[in-house]
């Protein structure tokens, strides 16, 4: 039986052990209420962060990357995205308020807004480079590089309220089950995700998962040689494995 | 014949030949060269030489072009492979592309392949755990397929054997449904797995046991294991890209390094096997016939003894396309039977829960490792209405959230402050013995070829009733004891997924005690053509419910051993 554990309108996500998550297995399952339905199995980790190697993409991001589970949407063409050097700037500077300098570093730092054009040419398909597109050149259209801080902020503000209200379309769910493993389902829609979702969540996984956003933000301890029962110390970093 | 052909020929001859360079072949190749016999090695990929050919090993996430995830299109093009759990960015070298070697589902079947030196033993789970007598007695008790010809004393010093070479954890459970072996320090388990496993010595008697698997990996390296070169694993948790340190046992890092410090072996790579070759008048087989992947040149090479060690299938493909006068329908295959008995595990029921105990303790580190109940079900005795059972295995962990709500300096702060869960995850899968059944078989096309001009694989392979009651079962038992152990918010999940995903397939060249039944004698001897050994999953009569290498490596060794015994006696 499927049933409903939790939302995923907002982003939240379980975390991916580093070799499985690639794999996530793409199942159309008809006994499901909706026929429309994709259902997504991905391996749950035995890690604790859940922002490196595609934890950081929670369900509809990552079955995107599969265009739902739907062959004909990987045949359909796959233009690079011809983005001009505005157009590069503005992917830059969202990507620079979602995870901006501090007193670590930021999403520009660390190479987030190439990151971000590299993922969508190569890991998504049709619709996904449109939703994006739009959204960049609905930015560019508000003229958003001249704006002030406080206008930026507001434009944000609005996109991000537009892209939830577009994903209740997707009625996206995230159920676990099995010893390590999470199910995702979500309604096949043909619109690309939108703009705002795509962005966050690359930025995230870029920035978290660049070797400068990661020692900066986590213990990365890549061969950790043990597993124990801890108690974790008040203010120690979070260990990545 | 002039003396350049019989020059040629000897060249060309040794004294085996082992066909398939994975956890069984490489087994094979070790045994045959250490006991002096002159070995080729046919394997149909490429070479993959230990830690220099395992690319992705030593990449930092931030060194994955594409962070782990798949390109575009990666996934549609390759339906079957791309639903392997292990199949990924950093690990897609290792794996067959489903265009490379097309096959036929009659009925849907998920044929999951490692073409390369090594084969899958750098992919696999890498879980060891011994066959006991409960399961090479079952079919002769419960009345399918064919008695064994073997009984685990037969087969018990060769796990000894293997297990001690190839570096196996595990604790001493003392359970006679699942045979302690020759074992380096266990995994631990965690304070949730320990609760479980304690409740259920409680509620059971000692009925249901929960243990940490016994798992193919070097806990603490013995002299034997230094010797290979091989070192402690390092609780990477990154296998399946091959293992830098050689922590888990593979052909790559142990038997076929081995083998080859022999001076005895020959590995020849991108060798298609078209068939076996058989001789009317010697009466035995003299050799192989290969096709060279790169130049698709026909190749022969001889030799005294032939191990078919080609994977389950494969193996069932080359016995069934090696036709000969005397042997018109498959090597061996008098009585009709080869590649019929294909069994599998059915792994498709899942089970998932929540405990509330422990909240001030969470874990540190991984473990390529998880605890494991061994079959309960009809064990002493027949007591459902379906055959046979399942093993399951286990796993609790604690998971964490971050706040990713917003953007800004909000985001980054609440990202670095992740709460832990206000419960462990707990977690089943399902690990059921299929009865192999004459209607689940593997054949060869009538017109499809491969792109060596090998006959294309039909596939028919389907779940029966004793399944499905399995399944339910599964449920039922496992709901209860979770409800037992005090596990809140019980979820079970029937993927119904197709059969191949367990990459557990078995059987088509049976082992049995009459040739009118059954492929193989009790060494691994075809019964009509006795200087042919199949030693990997092809020759398994039943499926059991352990996760079926470790046998394998077994029967080889045991096999090989035979095998040069018979040679000294001329028998071969």
């Amino acid at each position: 039986m499927v049933e409903e554990v939790e939302r995923v309108e907002e982003l939240s996500t379980r975390p991916l052990s580093v070799v499985e998550a690639p794999g996530a297995q793409l199942l159309n399952l008809s006994q499901l209420p909706q026929p429309q339905t994709i259902i997504m199995q991905r391996r749950e980790a035995l890690a604790k962060v859940s922002l490196l190697l595609g934890g950081a993409l929670s369900g509809p991001t990552l079955m995107a990357l599969g265009r739902l589970g739907n062959p004909a949407a990987a045949a359909t063409l796959r233009d690079k995205l011809n983005l001009s050097a505005q157009q590069k700037q503005i992917i830059a500077e969202v990507a620079e308020m979602i995870i901006p300098r501090t007193d670590t570093v930021g999403a520009k730092d660390v190479g987030v807004p190439a990151f971000i054009e590299m993922m969508i040419n190569d890991c998504y398909y049709t619709p996904e480079h449109r939703s994006f597109m739009a959204g960049v050149t609905e930015l560019e259209g508000l003229k958003f590089l001249q704006m002030s801080a406080a206008q930026k902020t507001d434009t944000l503000k609005q996109i991000e309220q537009k892209a939830k209200e577009e994903m209740k379309a997707y009625n996206a769910q995230t159920i676990k089950f099995g010893d390590n493993q999470d199910l995702e389902s979500m309604n096949a829609v043909k619109l690309g995700l939108p703009f705002w979702r795509l962005m966050k969540e690359l930025t995230l996984l870029g920035y978290y998962t660049s070797e400068g956003g990661m020692k900066a933000s986590f213990e990365y301890v890549p061969s950790p040689g043990k597993l124990e029962l801890t108690k974790l110390k008040p203010g120690q970093k979070t260990i990545v494995y | 014949m002039s003396n350049l052909n019989i020059s040629a020929i000897k060249s060309r001859t040794y004294d085996a030949i082992v066909i398939g360079s994975g956890i069984s072949g490489g087994w094979a190749a070790k045994e045959l060269t250490g006991k002096g016999l002159k070995t080729l090695v046919l394997e149909r990929g490429r070479e993959v030489k230990h830690v220099v050919d395992y690319p992705t090993a030593q990449l930092h996430p931030w060194e994955l072009p594409n962070r782990g995830q798949l390109k575009a299109g990666v996934a549609e093009a390759n339906p079957v492979v791309s639903k392997c759990y292990a199949f990924g960015e950093a690990t897609e070298q290792f794996f067959v592309k489903d265009a490379e070697h097309p096959y036929i589902q009659e009925k849907p079947f998920d044929w999951i392949r490692g073409y390369q030196m090594g084969g899958k033993s750098l992919l696999w789970a890498r879980q060891t755990q011994r066959w006991s007598e409960f399961d090479f007695e079952g079919p002769a008790r419960d009345g399918f397929a064919v008695d064994w010809p073997i009984r685990y004393t037969d087969i018990a010093p060769w796990y000894s054997y293997v297990e001690k070479f190839a570096g196996i954890s595990g604790n001493r459970d003392g359970l006679p449904q699942l045979p302690d072996g020759e074992f380096l320090p266990p995994h631990e388990m965690n304070c949730v797995e320990q609760h479980f496993s304690q409740a259920m010595a409680k509620e059971y008697g000692g009925g249901r046991p929960m243990i940490i698997g016994r798992c193919a990996h070097i806990t603490q390296p013995q002299p034997i294991h230094l010797e290979q070169g091989r070192s402690k694993c390092a609780h990477r948790t990154l296998c399946e890209r091959g293992c830098p340190l050689g922590g888990y046992f593979s052909s790559n890092a142990s038997t076929l390094p081995w083998a080859a410090k022999t001076g005895k072996m020959t590995f020849r790579p991108d060798s298609v096997v078209h068939s076996i070759i058989y001789d009317e008048k010697k009466q035995k087989a003299t050799g192989v016939r290969i096709i060279d992947s790169n130049t698709k040149q026909v190749e022969e090479y001889y030799a005294k003894i032939i191990f078919v060690n080609a994977a389950a299938l494969n193996t069932n493909l080359i016995l069934l396309n090696s036709t000969s006068n005397r042997f018109p329908n498959g090597l061996g295959n008098d009585n009709g039977l080869l590649g019929k008995y294909i069994a599998f595990h059915n792994y498709r029921a899942t089970i998932n829960a929540t405990y509330e105990g422990y909240l001030d303790k969470t874990t540190d580190g991984r473990r390529p490792n998880s605890g494991y109940i061994p079959r309960f079900r009809n064990l002493q005795k027949q007591e459902t209405d379906f055959l046979r059972g399942y093993a399951s295995g286990f796993g609790a962990n604690r998971g964490q959230r971050e706040d990713r709500n917003g953007w800004g300096e909000e985001l980054k702060t609440g990202i670095l402050k992740p709460k832990l869960d206000e419960f462990w995850s707990v977690g089943s899968h399902m690990m059921g013995e299929t009865i192999p059944k004459e209607s689940n078989y593997v054949a060869l096309d009538k017109d499809q070829r491969d792109p060596w001009g090998i006959p294309q694989l039909r596939i028919s392979v389907d779940y029966d009733d004793n399944d499905v009651k399995m399944t339910k079962d599964f449920f039922e038992q496992l709901t209860e004891m979770y409800t037992k152990a005090g596990f809140k918010n019980i979820r079970t999940y029937d993927s119904n997924r197709t059969p191949g995903l367990d990459i557990h397939e078995m059987g088509g060249v049976r082992m049995g005690k009459d040739p009118k039944t059954s492929l193989l004698n009790a060494w691994n001897q075809l019964h009509q053509c006795k200087n042919v050994f199949v030693t990997d999953g092809a020759c398994m009569t039943s499926t059991a419910t352990q996760n079926p290498s470790l046998t394998y490596m077994a029967l080889t060794a045991r096999a090989a051993d035979y095998a040069v015994k018979e040679m000294k006696k001329k028998n071969l």
